[in-house]
């Protein structure tokens, strides 16, 4: 059941309609079998996962506020990440370090009877383990009182519209959401829609119009220089707007019901620098990574060396839950590469001074800055799209010219709604930006506001004939 | 409550107004013959029995589909020909299938000027389109003619239609063709009712007929349905079109993906069948039988090679498999119409007058 298909929308109206007429307990208990309900839709034997985690992670919690004996505590929590990471580790990445330590030995010239493992990728595991892992590190750290409902914490681990693809909510957040009473507004529920309206064009018009442009090429024998670089220009948009138009969609949907979902995106192609990139692309996991790993590893105390070695390691890890492979790995040390780098460039300083640009001058300095930028996230994003190691050295030896390749520039042309909705897009982000208000559209008269609700559908009709795909980022 | 009724009422005003003001400009933009893409764009969201009604009120626009491929009309010329044909002249290439196939044949004509060559084509036609004629067009070929049977891979999931109509939602030429069911160690045919254009244009003024025509497609066609045949008096709303052809693709999608899948109809024991008996027949018929296995620009489609090479080798029949030759992963191969580049196609020809030579 995707959000970009037409038996997801037909679910939420039942949801929705339920929820409207039912008073907040019984609210609660509805979403919580409609949120199973939905991930029964992909496969309801991984249901059995998300629900061990509840059970498990519910009486941990619950456990270790109680201890006073700091062993006993860190028991608690050393059993809860044996049994997320457990799951993560044997669902995700077995298959993945099985084949590595195989292809290891036969490098070195012991050959193995190959070992195959067919293990289905529950969708949205590492979604959901790392928002557990997040209630039990922050009950350990005494920065959470546990859930008292257990249903409510069901609800807080499954809750539909964020449970496969992110953003990965915080405890602090999202509990207090599910527990107090909501209150249903309009001006809630116009916000709500015209997220999962801007959500929609992002993943059906534009990412899912430039896909077959983005496949063409990286399946390609024998593609152009030039057709790798717009190739890789492309799927930054593609990835960006499949991603954050789930986001959009999801944070949209919640907000429909009353729930205060956090913002994923906050135009990340405007980062001019690493560090800025991190701050506004997938908010969640990069928030994440910096309160539960990067700070666990010692942040950046103790001297620059163990500060850079911390962002790598975090940033490889980062990569790494993208997905068991090793292209991911890599694109996780070129991201804690850059992070590090620029912080023995730019260090503390520029902090705070980002986004500032004073004068005709520091405006041209800061597009500048943004474009070229683009294009080493660009680089990274090749990396990532990759599917072997092979294709990145043919891909990065034809565009710096040390492989030869034909001049001839074969990407499809995406299709025109695409370009007119990717125009929309840019001067929505350039409007959010600058006003650094999200609502920014609220301010206008209700007739002109109205006219660019029904221009949006308009458009996505436009452009939502192109066959849809599923989120990028289910598969993780 | 008074702000959200007047939200949404003004936003759908504000529809409304622009789905009058773009229903009035494409008729001004189509006579000053501006932003002619841009005008398909809408047309291709018209019902089918919209787009047929306006193909057959206007012959002349281009893109018609509404004439060709009918069988009837096929085997009626290929009987003239034959009848007409100098055995001198020696044998003859009679190919079955689509484009694809025409423009392979175009090129080996060009190579070998003496050859001969008989077309039977439809557009985009699905194999029991070719296979089918293949058949019904046994009297039409002689002892040393060579028959060439097209198998295009993104057109193996419209075996479990009858007609383009069903499944080419944005051009749904009209031309029908039977379907095939397995039946013992064989295959079923089951004809469509209408086979010939005239037949077609006669259900508009039928009610009786047309129903019994969409009973059939109903009965037997897997991609028949109301999204793409239902409320055509919509199609007076361009954001109506716009919405049906997002529905009727993603339905038409769905139904081919289910296909391809084996959960609706059994295609690969079909079309491994197809290649049997199209093998055997001809052979029994003294003639020479070449399979062309286009493999098509999309990743997802049926890879002819691996499903039907033991079948081939089991038959001691020829074939031409494309992707022997051409990646069809590498867009640099295809036009952006999705057909092969001519050098490409020069290639296959080549190949095909080194099999019949």
């Amino acid at each position: 059941m995707l959000f970009s298909e037409l038996n997801f929308w037909a679910f939420f109206a039942i949801v929705g309609g339920l929820y409207v007429i039912l008073p907040h307990k019984a609210q609660n208990r509805m979403l919580l079998v409609a949120s199973y309900v939905f991930y029964a839709a992909w496969d309801w034997r991984f249901l059995s996962l998300i629900m061990l985690s509840t059970v498990v992670d519910y009486i941990l919690g619950l456990r270790m506020a109680k201890e006073t004996v700091e062993q006993r505590r860190k028991l608690f929590l050393y059993i809860s990440l044996a049994l997320n990471l457990g799951m993560l580790g044997i669902f995700k990445y077995l298959g993945f370090f099985v084949e590595s330590f195989e292809a290891l030995l036969a490098s070195v010239g012991f050959a193995t009877d190959p070992l195959v493992l067919s293990i289905v990728l529950p969708v949205g595991i590492s979604f959901y383990t790392f928002q557990t892992l997040s209630y039990t590190f922050d009950i350990y750290r005494r920065d959470l009182e546990p859930a008292e409902d257990f249903f409510d914490f069901a609800l807080f681990v499954a809750f539909f519209p964020q449970l496969v693809a992110g953003p990965i909510e915080r405890a602090k957040n999202l509990l207090p959401n599910i527990a107090l009473p909501r209150v249903l507004t309009w001006k809630n529920f116009e916000r709500g829609a015209v997220l999962c309206l801007l959500g929609l064009l992002k993943k059906i018009v534009i990412a899912d119009g430039i896909a077959p442009s983005v496949d063409a090429i990286y399946a390609s024998p024998d593609p152009s220089r030039l057709d790798i670089i717009f190739a890789t220009w492309l799927f930054a948009i593609q990835i960006y707007c499949d991603f954050s138009g789930y986001t959009d969609i999801a944070r949209g949907v919640a907000k429909m019901l009353g729930f205060g979902l956090m913002r994923n995106f906050a135009q990340p192609y405007f980062a001019s620098d690493p560090q800025e990139f991190w701050r506004r692309w997938h908010i969640s996991l990069s928030t994440w990574l910096r309160d539960y790993l990067y700070i666990s590893l010692g942040g950046n105390r103790g001297g620059s060396f163990k500060t850079y070695r911390n962002l790598i390691a975090t940033m490889v890890l980062g990569g790494l839950w993208h997905g068991a492979a090793w292209n991911f790995v890599l694109w996780g040390s070129f991201q804690g590469g850059l992070l590090a780098v620029h912080r023995a460039i730019a260090g503390r300083q520029k902090a705070g001074a980002e986004g500032v640009a004073r004068g005709l001058k520091g405006m041209a300095v800061r597009v500048l800055s943004i474009a070229a930028f683009f294009q080493v996230v660009c680089y990274g994003w090749l990396l990532f799209r990759a599917t072997s190691f092979d294709q990145i050295a043919n891909f990065t030896g034809r565009i710096i010219g040390t492989v030869s390749a034909p001049a001839v520039v074969s990407v499809p042309t995406p299709p025109l709604a695409a370009f007119l909705c990717l125009g929309l897009l840019f001067v929505w982000d350039l409007m959010t930006e600058k006003s650094n208000e999200v609502h920014f559209y609220e301010r206008w008269p209700t007739p002109v506001r109205t006219a660019m609700y029904a221009s949006m559908f308009y458009l996505l009709a436009f452009g939502s004939t192109t066959a849809t795909s599923t989120f990028i980022y289910f598969q993780f | 409550m008074h702000k959200s009724v007047s939200v949404i009422g003004l936003t759908i005003v504000w529809i409304l107004v622009l789905d009058v003001l773009v229903a009035g400009v494409l008729p001004l933009a189509e006579r000053t013959g501006k932003a002619g893409s841009l005008i398909q764009y809408f047309e291709y969201g018209r019902s089918v029995p919209g787009k047929l009604d306006v193909w057959e009120d206007n012959p002349g626009v281009p893109g018609n589909l509404y004439d060709v491929a009918w069988t009837d009309e096929l085997l009626e010329r290929s009987a003239e020909r034959f009848a007409g044909e100098d055995t001198a002249n020696g044998p003859v290439v009679r190919s079955y299938g689509m484009s694809f196939v025409n423009r392979i044949m175009r090129q080996a004509e060009k190579i070998d000027p003496e050859l001969n060559w008989d077309s039977h084509s439809g557009p985009g036609a699905p194999p029991n389109f070719t296979y089918a004629v293949f058949e019904s067009d046994q009297p039409n070929r002689r002892q040393g003619d060579v028959a060439v049977l097209g198998i295009l891979s993104s057109a193996v999931p419209s075996m479990a239609a009858m007609s383009n109509s069903t499944w080419a939602f944005e051009q749904p030429a009209p031309y029908t063709y039977p379907i095939f069911r397995l039946q013992g160690e064989g295959l079923q045919r089951i004809d469509p009712l209408v086979t010939n254009a005239e037949q077609f244009r006669q259900l508009r003024a039928d009610p009786a007929a047309r129903r019994e025509w969409y009973a059939q497609l109903r009965e037997q066609d897997f991609f028949y349905g109301p999204q793409a045949f239902g409320m055509s008096w919509l199609d007076v709303s361009p954001f109506a079109r716009l919405v049906r052809r997002s529905v009727a693709t993603t339905t038409l999608q769905q139904a081919k993906n289910k296909v391809i899948e084996k959960e609706t109809y059994p295609y690969n024991d079909v079309l491994i069948r197809m290649v049997r008996e199209f093998s055997r027949t001809a052979k029994a018929d003294g003639q020479r039988p070449v399979v062309f296995l286009i493999q098509s620009r999309n990743p997802r489609d049926v890879d002819l090679l691996t499903l039907l090479k033991p079948t081939l080798d089991a038959e001691e029949a020829d074939y031409l498999a494309t992707a022997e030759f051409v990646d069809p992963s590498d867009p640099a191969a295809f036009l952006p119409d999705g057909h092969y580049k001519a050098e490409r196609d020069q290639q296959f020809a080549e190949q095909f007058l080194a099999i019949i030579n």
